[in-house]
């Protein structure tokens, strides 16, 4: 399984990511029943939201941070990962958009400090499917609904490739929605 | 990997984020200032910096991509745009080659547009950038492209008002005339694409004759009367 990434944190060495593509299911049911119950811990991403892992991995960058800081509005680091990920403030809202249904065919999983891959391993039996690469995820992006979804601007989307621009609002998530309303 | 030190941060070149070039804006601690006014100060710099930052992506301006802000050590991780020079060396390097000032201002007449019209977007959108120099505009890959960033929105604000756009031009002006000789012509090219491109004539008309008046009694408003 070469198809999966593990990446260390860029200011926390000691902490890994994992990110992988699932495609091909039946549903998603199972496995976000698992999640639920906690025996499997893990965020199950709605890959129709996703442009690039590039796109996750600035999200769930953030969430490690935010969790070794104490800084982090969900429980846990794999929830803060999708409320990362989402420009809403709201939480249900977030998992609403960003989280995987049970009518999903495909999900984007990103596991923190995964041991051995165990959890992927696990994930991978419940699917009974292998992962397929994590590029493929552009694909099956929905450009319109992640445009409205992050309220991209017309000249934003002409001047920076989508990737870009979905960047830029992950990481300075909190500091625009603070700014609301004041001019 | 490489440190550049300012005023106010260090910024560290050479850096990868997960595979992309990036840089480190850190704010440090200031010595001289009360602890607590300090950090109010410093957390409420990164969020101007980043907030005018996105404002200008909004508007269609290119900046570089913010990666990450971690507020626990003031930093702001952002895109290193490669293969870029400032327009300030790209003037000199011009003005270097060209020794007949006529013939360097007609080569650099179509970047002073671009200057222009991208500034004439930022403050449509109200943002005034309050530290304009041809330092902190770079051109990406091959300068005859006019690929332009604006980069440095640590003194940013967030104004309607024609004084304050007014000022932000005239800090330019200064700029540009001290460290560009011969180049007041250029700017003359800045301040016309700029009324060019600005869509609400009356409020440019208003900007420009603030500016003038700005040209007068300099950056500070009299406190007389």
């Amino acid at each position: 399984m070469a198809t999966y990434k593990k990446i260390k944190h860029v200011l926390y060495p000691d902490s890994t990511i994992t990110l992988a593509l699932y495609s091909g299911l039946e549903s998603c049911k199972d496995l976000r029943k698992s999640v639920m119950e906690g025996t499997v811990v893990a965020s199950l991403l709605k890959p129709s939201m996703i442009v690039d892992p590039f796109q996750v991995l600035t999200a769930a960058n953030k969430a490690v941070h935010l969790s070794r800081t104490n800084n982090m509005t969900t429980k846990n680091v794999h929830s803060e990962i999708l409320f990362c990920l989402s420009p809403s403030k709201n939480i249900s809202e977030s998992f609403r958009s960003f989280g995987a249904a049970d009518s999903d065919t495909s999900v984007f999983v990103a596991i923190v400090d995964d041991a051995e891959d165990k959890t992927l391993t696990r994930i991978s039996e419940i699917l009974g499917l292998s992962p397929v690469s994590i590029d493929d995820v552009a694909s099956l992006a929905d450009t319109v609904l992640i445009t409205k979804a992050y309220k991209l601007s017309e000249e934003e989307i002409s001047t920076y490739p989508i990737l870009d621009a979905l960047v830029s609002r992950i990481a300075a998530k909190e500091i625009i929605t603070a700014g609301k309303g004041k001019n | 990997m490489a440190v550049l030190q300012g005023a106010e941060a260090k910024l560290y070149l050479g850096g990868d984020f997960y595979g992309r070039p990036c840089i480190i804006k850190e704010r440090f601690q200031k010595n001289y200032r009360h602890p607590i006014l300090d950090k109010a100060l410093t957390s409420q710099r990164i969020k101007s910096e980043v907030r005018a930052n996105l404002r200008c992506r909004i508007a269609g301006i290119q900046t570089p991509t913010i990666f990450m802000v971690n507020f626990d050590t003031n930093s702001i991780y952002m895109e290193e745009i490669q293969d870029a020079v400032t327009v300030r060396q790209h003037i000199n390097t011009v003005q270097a080659a060209e020794l007949n000032p006529a013939s360097a201002c007609s080569q650099l007449k179509p970047l002073a547009e671009a200057i222009g019209r991208t500034l004439a977007k930022m403050h449509t959108s109200n943002i005034i950038h309050g530290d304009l120099t041809t330092s902190n505009m770079l051109l990406e890959g091959d300068p005859s492209e006019l690929s332009l960033f604006l980069i440095d929105f640590g003194l940013s604000s967030f104004e309607a008002s024609a004084e304050d756009k007014g000022v932000d031009l005239y800090v330019l002006e200064r700029a540009f005339l001290s460290s560009h000789p011969n180049s007041q012509e250029l700017f003359d090219c800045i301040l016309a694409a700029y009324t060019d491109q600005t869509q609400d004539k009356n409020a440019c008309k208003e900007v420009i004759s603030k500016l003038d008046e700005v040209r007068l009694r300099g950056r500070k408003r009299t406190m007389v009367g």
